[in-house]
């Protein structure tokens, strides 16, 4: 009787009841967004991280990795260094740089990572192969496609370009082996990876046995923080950055966006909230007359209130319900907007769907839904019987 | 013969907003009512009979005096207890039916008995056995815009008469309606009384205060008559 | 012209012991001023290097950085020093890492690009403006992601000022229905809803724009605060208050018109007494 009741004051006013559950809707389409917006970056970001498996990062002093030009001195003394340390099970020195490449008339800039081809630390192999002597490398679709290079095509690669003789130098003839998923680089990047000492040696002296960072894989999650410790210890002239840290920094990088989502998230909440407050408080107003003399013939004060309530939470769960499908386009098209960001690598999703985000949302909106039925029910609930009788009856 | 209620010195103020001052609605009635009486209150309007109605079955409280019902204090008791007492121990007819008109005849007597958890099956066959009672054995499944006023009225006293109670309580249950269907009301009320149960009518209308056994008159919030039909 | 140079430096607070004569002078921006507890006149140790050999200077100035979107949610701290003091730190001899080009005129401009461009020395001149665009390209995707998020707001909105104006219409059929009763005309009441409407929806939005300065005013005292800045995050712009009037006058007109023909079209009396409202329950419960 009661679920006959609550439905039949949301079917009264089928146009206003539609409006408020699209409303709803919306809301919760934004909150959903919001709530994937605030976790998901920073979920998608560790993913990508561990996605080698490297738990650690070392770069120059006071540097994130990548962060600025600066490089580490005596990479092989110090590989050789972090290789004693216990439970590291693998280093992998990568060093930073751009070449000029040209195949066939064309010439194309990339970014070239000198790199230890047996670790495969910065990459996938999608067709060919990993490079295993000095003079062959691996490159991107887009780098592919910007030079119309073909497997086992010969490229003339150089590291730099001396203005004083109008000539490029550290050049090299390298042969292209691979096809590679440059995992951390942005989408649209020509990309090139080549064996570290190759690529050291065309940088010439500058470049002469230093590294951009080191990636260090230790034996399991928990001996991280040992690890870390050791390298401390053993390199201290470089910072050593586990995951939760590049998280904390990454935190702070994109503390806009999750500061947004808290903001927004938090708005379209009370937007919510208050759309179904309105409409329940009137649908209350226009049905006193019902309310009280189910009051009167002896239907409990609670009774009238969980009805009102079950009214508000209907609203805001099928609002909600719709609301996550509609959220989860809207997802995608703001991902899609954010995905264009320079430099970011094009395996951060800045909205990663988790059922718990879903979960997180609709609990949101169904504790808005109660809170949002608490003044209607509490107004028609708490009604002079008599005198509310007498005021309908003349009304 | 059983006293059914008993109401000493009720006394009814009311607050009027906006400076209107303190209205006496009722100003010390004493009434007692015996099990299976049928009384008429009437007098003219604004003389307290509503209130007086209202204050014996619970819905407002008298600011002084007491009244029993079958010997429960009324006027004390605490808001779940008169909501439970309305549920089982009264019925209310209005002027105005007030039937939920999402509910059908049969769904709008089920519906104290749905709050009095009685089973559903136990319940259906008793909203069906008053509709068939007052005559609407017919039209269970029509709602309240698709029946008369009369009928409306009728299902509204099937509602009332669902708990069983000994004390039936009506708001001018004739006065939405024509001389015609009044006639029939008043007919179905000496039924209902006849069968055993204790009603009190709040009325202006003279076919229905002849009706009773019993006729109250109240002015000015004060009883000033109290007479039976049959002359005692 | 002006030659910029960049490095990464590390600084080191020391006691005022001046350990030489005339040191020189750096500019060190406010945030690492307040962090690090410098004033003017302060002797700090720069160098290349952590722990490594550098020079003493004194602290001259201190500066508030600009308003570069770019930069607000780095936390990197920026230092001013002499070009050739940098150059000798960082070993970078004599060299820099851009020219920046004083012009006297638009086309003074064009000549010296084409004229430095041609001289190929092997390095490019760019237009400040090309630049900018460049570098303003996170700048563009956080305002077309504000400018969708903007859209789905203004849909929410929309659909709660139609609630509103619809309830609103709704609330007054009784007095509709009088006025019907009494003889005026649907047009004229009909008219006199649209003027409610339109004075609600002008009330509201001038309420809004007040409130939108208000929240702006308060997003804005928040972030720069978070991120040391002094750049506005949220502006109300006269082109925000048009579309924000222009939408609720819309919206409310729109409702307004639908609700108050939809009531001039039932019969008065069932308006009264509420019976338009019991059919429709009736029809939508069966």
């Amino acid at each position: 009787m009661l679920f006959r009741l609550v439905w039949a004051s949301l079917v009264r006013h089928r146009a206003r009841t539609l409006l408020a559950v699209l409303g709803v809707a919306v809301s919760a389409a934004m909150l959903l967004d919001m709530v994937m917006l605030s976790s998901g970056m920073r979920a998608s970001f560790k993913n990508l991280l561990l996605s080698r498996g490297f738990q650690i990062r070392l770069s120059p002093k006071g540097t994130l990795p990548f962060d600025t030009d600066a490089t580490i001195g005596d990479a092989a003394e110090i590989s050789a260094r972090l290789r004693t340390i216990p439970d590291v099970i693998t280093v992998s020195p990568v060093l930073g740089g751009q070449v000029y490449a040209s195949a066939g008339g064309r010439t194309a800039t990339a970014v070239a990572l000198g790199v230890d081809p047996a670790v495969e630390g910065d990459y996938e192999i999608v067709t060919g192969r990993s490079p295993s002597t000095a003079n062959e490398f691996v490159a991107s679709d887009d780098f592919f496609h910007a030079t119309g290079a073909r497997l086992g095509d010969s490229v003339s690669v150089a590291a730099g370009f001396d203005p004083q003789l109008r000539a490029v130098t550290g050049q090299r003839t390298l042969t292209l082996v691979g096809r590679a998923h440059f995992i951390y680089m942005p989408a649209g990047q020509n990309s090139v990876a080549l064996p570290l000492p190759t690529l050291q040696a065309m940088r010439g002296e500058s470049a002469h046995d230093r590294v951009s960072l080191f990636m260090v894989r230790a034996s399991s999650n928990d001996r991280v923080d040992k690890v870390l410790a050791d390298i401390e210890r053993t390199v201290p002239r470089v910072t050593a950055v586990s995951i939760e840290t590049a998280m904390q920094q990454v935190d702070e990088r994109l503390s806009y966006f999750r500061q947004l989502a808290v903001i927004l998230g938090a708005v379209s909440l009370g937007v919510g909230f208050l759309l179904v407050t309105t409409l329940v408080t009137v649908s209350v107003n226009e049905r006193l007359g019902e309310i009280i003399v189910m009051r009167a013939i002896g239907v409990a004060r609670e009774r009238v209130v969980l009805q009102v309530l079950l009214e508000s939470s209907a609203i805001m769960l099928v609002g909600a319900l719709a609301g996550l499908g509609l959220g989860l386009v809207t997802a995608r098209y703001l991902n899609s907007i954010l995905a264009s960001f320079p430099g970011l690598p094009a395996a951060i999703d800045f909205f990663l769907f988790e059922p718990r985000d879903a979960w997180v949302a609709l609990g949101l909106l169904a504790v808005a839904g109660v809170l949002a039925g608490i003044y209607p029910s509490w107004r028609g609930a708490s009604l002079p019987i008599a005198v509310t009788l007498r005021e309908e009856a003349v009304a | 013969m059983t006293r059914l209620l008993v109401a000493r010195d009720v006394k009814r103020d009311y607050h009027m907003g906006g400076g209107g001052g303190l209205v006496h609605a009722v100003r010390g009635v004493s009434l007692d009512v015996d099990d299976g009486d049928y009384l008429a209150v009437v007098g003219p309007s604004g003389c307290g009979k509503s209130t007086l109605l209202n204050l014996i079955g619970g819905i407002d409280r008298p600011s002084s005096g007491s009244i029993e019902i079958s010997g429960e204090r009324v006027d004390t008791m605490r808001d779940a207890d008169a909501t439970r007492f309305r549920l089982l121990r009264v019925g209310f007819v209005f002027q105005r039916f007030y039937l939920m008109p999402a509910l059908t005849a049969l769904e709008n007597v089920e519906l104290p008995l749905a709050e009095a958890k009685v089973a559903r099956k136990e319940r259906v066959a008793r909203a069906r056995e008053l509709l068939a009672y007052v005559g609407l054995a017919a039209r269970l499944d029509h709602r309240p815009t698709q029946l008369s006023g009369g009928e409306q009225q009728r299902v509204a006293i099937a509602r009332a008469l669902a708990n069983r109670p000994r004390l039936l309580l009506a708001d001018e249950p004739t006065g939405e309606l024509d001389a015609h269907t009044g006639a029939e009301m008043i007919s179905l009320l000496g039924q209902v009384n006849g069968d055993g149960t204790t009603i009190v009518v709040v009325t202006h209308d003279e076919d229905l205060a002849r009706a009773a056994k019993r006729v109250v008159h109240m002015r000015d919030g004060v009883v000033v008559d109290d007479r039976r039909q049959d002359g005692s | 012209m002006t030659a910029a140079l960049f490095a990464l430096l590390f600084i080191q607070a020391i006691d005022s012991t001046p350990p030489r004569p005339a040191p020189r002078s750096i500019a060190v921006d406010e945030r690492l001023a307040a962090d690090a507890g410098l004033e003017l006149g302060d002797r700090v140790v720069v160098a290349s290097a952590p722990g490594g050999a550098g020079d003493t200077v004194i602290v001259a100035a201190i500066t508030r950085g600009r308003a570069d979107p770019s930069e607000v949610a780095r936390a990197d701290y920026r230092v001013r020093m002499h070009l050739d003091e940098l150059q000798r730190l960082t070993g970078y001899g004599d060299r820099v890492d851009r020219f920046a080009v004083g012009t006297t005129s638009a086309s003074a401009t064009d000549s010296a690009l084409r004229a430095i461009n041609s001289a190929a020395f092997g390095f490019r001149a760019h237009r400040s403006r090309d630049i900018a665009v460049e570098t303003s390209r996170t700048f563009l995707v956080v305002s077309r992601f504000h400018r969708a998020i903007g859209v789905i707001t203004i849909v929410a909105s929309a659909i709660f000022l139609l609630c509103i104006m619809l309830l609103k219409v709704d609330e007054r059929r009784r007095d509709i229905a009088a006025l019907r009763l009494l003889g005026i005309s649907k047009r004229s009441i009909i008219r006199s809803v649209m003027i409610e409407a339109t004075l609600v929806a002008v009330l509201g939005s001038a309420m809004g724009v007040a409130l939108g300065w208000l929240a702006s005013s308060i997003i804005n005292w928040h972030y720069r605060g978070v991120y040391r800045t002094p750049l506005a995050f949220a502006v109300v712009t006269p082109g925000i208050v048009e579309l924000a009037v222009a939408l609720s006058l819309v919206l409310g007109l729109g409702a307004g018109l639908a609700a108050g023909r939809r009531l001039v079209r039932q019969p008065p009396l069932d308006l009264l007494t509420g019976r338009h409202e019991s059919r429709r329950t009736a029809r939508a419960a069966a």
